[in-house]
């Protein structure tokens, strides 16, 4: 049974964090609110209603002072307290330590309490100081507490980081840089104990002063020299500053590129965003380099240096009696402050510990060697004797949702907290009472769960029946479902010259809903010829059906007249579709290389049917009729047949009506037409669809059959399960009825087949002497007789693999020769 | 009982930065008047993130990302890391947005969840009160 602490925590003037010694390693654990942040802010700030401890406080810090807490730490042991203006209150540093610890209690994830705990303390504080510390930790719920300095801990960890059992007797620095203090220690090991023997700080020296410098006396400076400003300086630091949020802007900026420059010896930080006083707008990159910026710090380094040789002289020590300077807090990452230390001191910096964790993980390793002293209490996590009863919506298309609730029971003493999962929203810790009502902000469009956790006045939380709140938001709310497919017509290139759908919107769709889909152009379309063209044509009905028996909704027609160059081939059609909640269908195509972009909008209600188009699809419509009764009357299907035929009397007239449309006809004869038109393709493909199904399902049949035999003579595993998988699935696709349907599992069985062939020695040669008689009709004649010379050599060794792609590469001669020459109808197709 | 699982991501600060800079272009666009041709590109940009980065990935979506700008910033607001500019720190609202919030989508049971990744570094000002 493990009876060790363990638990170390770093109560930091600026920083605080929390670590655990596990089975030899040491965890750090993280902000559960702040995504892998490990520090704690020693912030505490107070509403009327609520504390909030952290970064939400620090962000408050400097413009409520008044209700908002920092560096309290320099206060531990005095009597001064704060006074809180949101509260009407004072509160001791003791007590606001003990909220920081109280908090840090809820980094801890693995289900445990705490009762014991390592707290960290600077070397300078004495008895009084130390025991205010204690106090912080029982009123945060600590029954034990053990204190430990700074500047041990550090070494302690870096000891345990080199897996040094023995330090030996030496003495070295501690230089402990953060960001906002500055403290350095002289540690030396006595009859095999460390012990602090000197020490010096400086309270307000940091890497936030940084940050200031940067903007004070590089950035201001350069943009007082390209724009004219009377007195920027105050316009931008004082609060009632012109530019102050502009400040706080080059802060962030300035901290980016100051941390950049540990890695690179320069940073670019733009400026930009507002005017100066000749109404000029600043937009300038300065570049500050890293020795600029070791300028810019070495008075505030060189006087901590001058700490250290006091420290020195009033030892008696000289550097070679100094180990090294262990390098502890974020600010020690700057190159510059390892650097100077050792040019002037002549002592080695030791880098290896991670200067932000050192004193926790520190604190930690020493919580491992020290005995608990309370019995390990095994009791299980206090039961409440509250009930919660909870109410609000669980979907909603607000950008915020009422969460009310009523407590029964006794909650004297108590907090609440509510979070969001994905650490988006915190409502601070708040007094408990009988009643909850919270607005919880929701992020649009996805699940939003919520937790609410209740506390006891020390921060351990209370197992109640309350469930996690989750509220859908935005996306999957019902509004009307799309009755129908929306589909776009496109070139069917498995049947070149037909037209097929591609589904854009799928029937029961939530709306309001949007598409991008870019294809290739399959043709050139020139400018000035208005006989090229694309078709953006868009219909509403079942995707398996051909296009002229769907209804049409609203045709884009770019021309050749239309566009402003020349369109390649092969050059891109960006089409986005996007359908409202009132299913207004908003269509836009864009093309590439023309930088143009042709759009309209349709609504299913009104019906807008270009002229062309429809004549073109009833000219093709009365081809296809003819078709199919010549195609029925040959294979004696004799019903089918008849059934055509009346149709025929009733194509003509709409043949010759159409006919005589003209493009701005203004009656609607148009919609007339298209209706008509529509109501015969759609007898045709009632009629023929049997034909068409039969057709397909003797395809597939035959397709299987050799496939099957294939499979048998050399077949793999893998195929055989593919095959196997299809095969299964029959009666599935075939009870469809659905000739697209069954192509697509004949194809996948054609891919089978494919690739079995493509292995087999047999057929790769049988290929191989077909392309040979073929030779003469290819492209370049010399690239074919340096394949076929290598393929006969393939033959004859018997390299299959190689034989497979010298075969592609004969194909790929001939392909020109071998295409046949077809229209593409819409311009790009699947 | 609803439950939900906790996830831990991790996304490489590679695909972050990335987000960062094509959220910058799209600030520096929208105070350009141009012809919406390079906004397509920022679309497009868009889509490909928010659909196709990590497709494939079992079950992830990608990542989204939101501009705050305008909206009401107050203490419980953790999804930005705020500084305050001006006198007040009462009624604040966000007036600039040097990063925005980044959200990695998945879907879980069918649900879309979001996680934020990237908080917004943002700037908050009392909001001006017009008598």
């Amino acid at each position: 049974m493990d009876n060790t602490i363990n638990f170390g925590i770093d109560l930091g003037t600026t920083n605080s964090a929390i670590a655990k010694f596990v089975k030899g390693e040491v965890v750090i654990f993280t902000n559960p609110q702040d995504y892998g942040r490990s520090t704690l802010p020693s912030v505490v700030g107070y509403r009327k209603d609520k504390i909030l401890v952290g970064p939400q406080a620090k962000t408050f810090l400097e413009k409520d002072p008044k209700s908002v807490v920092g560096v309290f730490k320099r206060k531990m042991g005095t009597s001064e307290s704060f006074k809180i203006k949101a509260i009407n209150e004072s509160r001791t540093p003791i007590e606001l330590s003990a909220q920081v610890l109280k908090e840090l209690k809820t980094f801890v994830n693995t289900g445990e309490t705490l009762e014991s705990v390592v707290i960290t303390i600077p070397a300078s504080f004495d008895m009084i100081q130390s025991n205010a510390t204690k106090e912080a930790g029982h009123q945060a719920g600590f029954k034990q507490v053990v204190l430990l300095q700074e500047p041990i801990a550090a070494s302690l960890a870096y000891a345990n980081m080199k897996k040094i059992k023995d330090l030996g007797d030496g003495q070295w620095l501690v230089y402990d840089l953060g960001g906002g203090t500055f403290d350095v220690a002289l540690i030396k090991i006595k009859d095999g104990e460390m012990k602090v023997m000197d020490h010096e700080g400086d309270n307000f020296l940091g890497g936030t002063d940084f940050d200031n410098m940067i903007v004070e006396k590089l950035l201001i400076p350069k943009i007082k020299e390209q724009y004219s400003f009377e007195n920027l300086e105050e316009e931008m630091k004082s609060a009632s500053g012109k530019h102050n949020a502009k400040y706080y802007v080059l802060l962030r900026r300035a901290e980016e590129a100051k941390i950049l420059l540990s890695a690179k010896t320069s940073a670019e930080i733009v400026i930009d965003g507002f005017d100066d006083e000749d109404s000029n707008e600043v937009d300038m990159e300065v570049t500050i380099t890293r020795s600029e910026f070791n300028e810019l710090i070495r008075p505030s380094i060189d006087e901590t240096i001058e700490m250290i040789k006091n420290i020195l002289t009033r030892n008696s020590l000289k550097a070679v009696d100094l180990l090294f300077t262990l390098m502890v807090g974020g600010s020690t990452y700057i190159p510059y402050v390892r650097q100077r230390t050792e040019e002037v001191l002549q002592i080695p910096a030791n880098c290896e510990i991670d200067p932000t964790t050192a004193v926790a993980v520190g604190a930690a390793y020493y919580a491992a060697t020290k005995q608990k002293e309370i019995t390990k209490d095994d009791k299980p996590k206090k039961q409440s004797t509250i009930s919660i009863r909870a109410s609000y919506n669980k979907a909603s298309k607000e950008k915020e949702e009422l969460f009310a609730a009523r407590i029964t029971g006794n909650t004297e003493g108590m907090f609440y907290k509510i979070v969001r999962q994905d650490g988006g929203y915190d409502s601070g810790l708040k007094k408990l009472t009988e009643r909850i009502n919270e607005d919880l902000p929701l992020v649009e469009n996805a699940y939003n769960f919520f937790t609410l956790t209740i506390y006891d006045s020390q921060n351990n939380v209370i197992e109640t029946d309350v469930e996690p709140i989750g509220i859908n938001s935005g996306f999957g709310i019902s509004g009307q479902p799309l009755p129908e497919d929306i589909c776009l017509e496109v070139d069917d290139y498995d049947h070149p010259g037909q037209t097929r759908l591609a589904l854009v919107f799928q029937r029961n769709s939530v709306l309001p809903t949007k598409k991008h889909m870019t294809f290739p152009i399959n043709k050139p379309i020139l400018k000035g010829n208005e006989q090229d063209r694309i078709w953006i044509n868009v219909y509403e009905g079942p995707q398996a059906s051909l296009p002229e028996a769907n209804q049409s909704i609203g045709v884009i027609e770019i021309t050749g007249k239309q566009v402003s160059r020349d369109i390649a081939k092969g050059s891109d059609i960006e089409i986005t579709i996007t359908m409202s909640e009132s299913r207004d269908l908003k269509v836009s195509a864009y093309l590439n290389m023309a930088n143009q972009e042709f759009k309209d909008v349709f609504n299913p209600k009104e019906r807008e049917t270009n002229v062309n188009l429809l004549k073109e699809q009833v000219s093709d419509l009365s081809e296809k009729l003819d078709e199919e009764i010549d195609h029925a009357t040959e294979k004696e299907d004799y019903e089918t047949a008849g059934t055509l035929n009346k149709l025929k009397k009733e194509m003509r007239t709409v043949e010759e009506e159409t006919e005589g449309l003209t493009t701005d006809d203004v009656t609607d004869k148009r919609y007339q037409l298209e209706d008509k038109k529509r109501k015969i393709a759609q007898a045709i493909d009632v009629a023929t669809k049997h034909k068409r199904l039969q057709k397909v399902k003797e395809h597939y049949n035959d397709t299987k059959v050799e496939c099957k035999k294939l499979l048998d003579e050399t077949g793999n595993d893998h195929e055989r399960k593919t095959f196997n998988d299809i095969v299964s699935q029959e009666e599935a696709f075939f009870s469809t009825n659905s000739p697209l349907k069954i192509q697509e599992k004949s194809d996948e069985l054609h891919s089978i087949i494919h690739q079995i062939n493509w292995r087999t020695p047999d057929f790769l040669t049988r290929v191989f002497n077909w392309l040979k008689v073929e030779h003469p009709k290819m492209n370049d004649q010399t690239q074919a007789k340096s394949l076929i010379d290598a393929g006969k050599f393939a033959v004859e060794s018997q390299n299959w693999d190689r034989l497979k792609e010298i075969n592609y590469g004969l194909l790929d001669l001939l392909r020109k020769e071998d295409r046949p020459k077809f229209e593409h109808k819409i311009g790009f197709g699947i | 009982m609803q439950e939900f699982r906790k996830i831990t991501v991790k996304v490489p600060q590679q695909c972050l930065d990335l987000v960062n800079q094509v959220f910058e272009i799209e600030k520096k666009i929208s105070q350009i008047n141009e012809e919406h041709s390079i906004h397509r590109n920022i679309n497009k940009l868009r889509d490909l993130i928010e659909n196709e980065l990590f497709k494939g990935t079992g079950g992830t979506i990608g990542l989204s990302y939101h501009n705050p700008i305008g909206e009401n910033y107050s203490d419980t607001r953790t999804d930005c890391e705020a500084s305050i500019a001006g006198t007040s720190s009462d009624n604040l609202e966000i007036v600039e947005v040097i990063k925005p919030i980044i959200f990695y989508t998945y879907l879980e049971d069918e649900k879309m969840m979001k996680a934020i990744v990237q908080k917004a570094i943002v700037v908050a000002k009392s909001k001006e009160v017009t008598l």
